[in-house]
């Protein structure tokens, strides 16, 4: 059952963030939500993954749905070595080998050599392969992306965009990523959703439909598809 | 952290001999074993305090009052040192409290205890209210810093409560506790062997520093100080020592 918000109102004090906002998760597709900063993006996560209550309205399917969540910041535990934080998350799961599933995924990221290291011996790009890795070895249905790029450099973020879309092909669960930035949502989106300024509305929804080769700033249907939803963001 | 360099340990060794150094010369300027005696003398008076037929009874008593104090004070914080820390409310009425106990003079905290209590506890009382506020506030600090974050992210993944309590709240207060200990153990010798001397115990350190004090007897008197430095060191020491242990992860950081 896929995830659908019914006209969710959300405010902040005075803010309204939500006003009557509906929108509909497509099960086991990646959806990008794309909006300006401050436009209660990570709110409606939080709302989905049920750490922030909706003023009105409801959420249909989440209830049921286990949630992996990659957070803007690694959130890894300092005193815990790698293999230990991801063996903190599977802690009440039904694994049978949980080390070997830890393995696996930190094989998957390239970390297989720095199971053992604590998180601040990690650069940030390597700390954030990490959440990834926690993520996907977690039994969960749907994966919370809240902007998990925007502190790496361009070299890395490209790198490690590739790693996850590699990881998600062969075990597709549903993702709801978060971002202002339209390469990130061009490269990792397949239904693409354009936020407005609070109080909040799909400004323009559409199926990305670039094929792996065309995903590069060279590539001109690239490039104009960009130009396009810049446009159409201001 | 604190890892002293090998060229700092020769600073450390300097350091040391600078102290004794001025010591000896002070000593030959007053010319009177009696005022000052000279480091080698007092160094032989600290091993006949070894011979002495108390002396490891004397030792110990200052040793168990200085447990006592920590073990009920340590309880004490962890208890209100909690509540502190998840409660803004609790906190805002514990601070004054602290405050005051914190700015009291030790030696009017005696005088009221001799007053109070049996001499054998007086002590002990001391040695409480002196490291009681440090270990508090240290663990309430050290609460109130967690990183709400870590603890979001461990109920997203349906981390169990047990696990978020050992796993993410106690490493991450563990280095303030150490420091709130470390500061509460230098404190709290300190305030015992006062309480030792003003309260006079069968047995103590104080005791005997007071009585040799009486005599004039000064060598004894630096040599029972000497004792309590030495104490106090290997407390503090070994504190290191576990907190090293425990917290492996702080040397791990680039």
């Amino acid at each position: 059952m896929s995830i659908s918000l019914r006209h969710i109102d959300k405010a902040f004090n005075q803010m309204v963030i939500y006003r009557d906002f509906s929108m509909n998760i497509p099960d086991k597709r990646i959806s990008c939500i794309l909006g300006p900063s401050g436009c209660g993006k990570t709110s409606l996560l939080n709302m989905i993954g049920g750490i922030l209550p909706q003023d009105h309205g409801s959420i249909e399917g989440a209830k049921e749905k286990q949630f992996s969540f990659i957070f803007h910041e690694p959130r890894l535990l300092p005193w815990k070595s790698i293999r230990k934080n991801l063996e903190l998350v599977l802690d009440n799961q039904p694994i049978a080998n949980k080390n070997q599933l830890i393995d696996r995924y930190l094989r998957v990221v390239g970390l297989e050599h720095f199971a053992d290291y604590y998180p601040g011996q990690l650069s940030g790009g390597m700390k954030q392969r990490v959440a990834i890795a926690r993520a996907f070895s977690y039994p969960s249905d749907t994966i919370l992306m809240d902007e998990p790029l925007q502190t790496l450099d361009p070299r890395l973020k490209w790198n490690l965009m590739k790693t996850f879309l590699k990881i998600w092909n062969k075990d597709k669960r549903t993702v709801v990523f978060v971002t202002h930035d339209v390469d990130e949502a061009l490269v990792l989106g397949e239904e693409i959703f354009v936020f407005s300024q609070p109080p909040v509305q799909i400004k323009h929804q559409f199926t990305n439909t670039l094929s792996e080769q065309d995903k590069n700033n060279e590539n001109q249907k690239f490039f104009d598809l960009k130009n396009s939803i810049i446009n159409i963001l201001d | 952290m604190k890892i002293s360099s090998s060229k700092n340990r020769g600073y450390t060794l300097l350091s040391i001999l600078f102290l004794l150094g001025t010591w000896k010369v002070a000593s030959m300027l007053i010319g009177s074993e009696l005022i000052l005696p000279a480091p080698e003398q007092t160094a032989l008076s600290v091993g006949e305090l070894f011979l002495e037929q108390d002396f490891i009874r004397i030792v110990s008593a200052t040793i168990v009052r200085g447990l006592l104090g920590f073990a009920i004070s340590f309880l004490l914080a962890i208890i209100l040192g909690t509540w502190a820390g998840i409660s803004a409310p609790f906190h805002a009425f514990l601070q004054p409290i602290l405050v005051t106990i914190r700015s009291t003079p030790v030696i009017s905290l005696i005088l009221l205890a001799l007053i109070w209590f049996d001499v054998g506890q007086v002590p002990v009382f001391i040695a409480i209210l002196t490291m009681f506020p440090f270990i508090c506030t240290n663990i309430a600090e050290g609460i109130r810093n967690l990183d709400p974050k870590l603890i979001v992210m461990a109920r997203i993944y349906r981390v169990p409560t047990r696990r978020i309590l050992k796993d993410i709240y106690l490493p991450g207060i563990s280095p303030f506790i150490f420091s709130g200990v470390s500061s509460a153990m230098g404190f709290g010798w300190r305030a015992i062997i006062i309480g030792e001397v003003l309260s006079q115990p069968q047995y103590g350190i104080g005791t005997f520093m007071q009585n040799a004090q009486t005599y004039l007897l000064v060598d004894k008197v630096i040599a029972w100080t000497v004792i309590a430095i030495v104490l106090s060191y290997l407390f503090d020491q070994l504190i290191q020592l576990i907190e090293k242990y425990s917290l492996t992860w702080k040397y791990h950081q680039p």
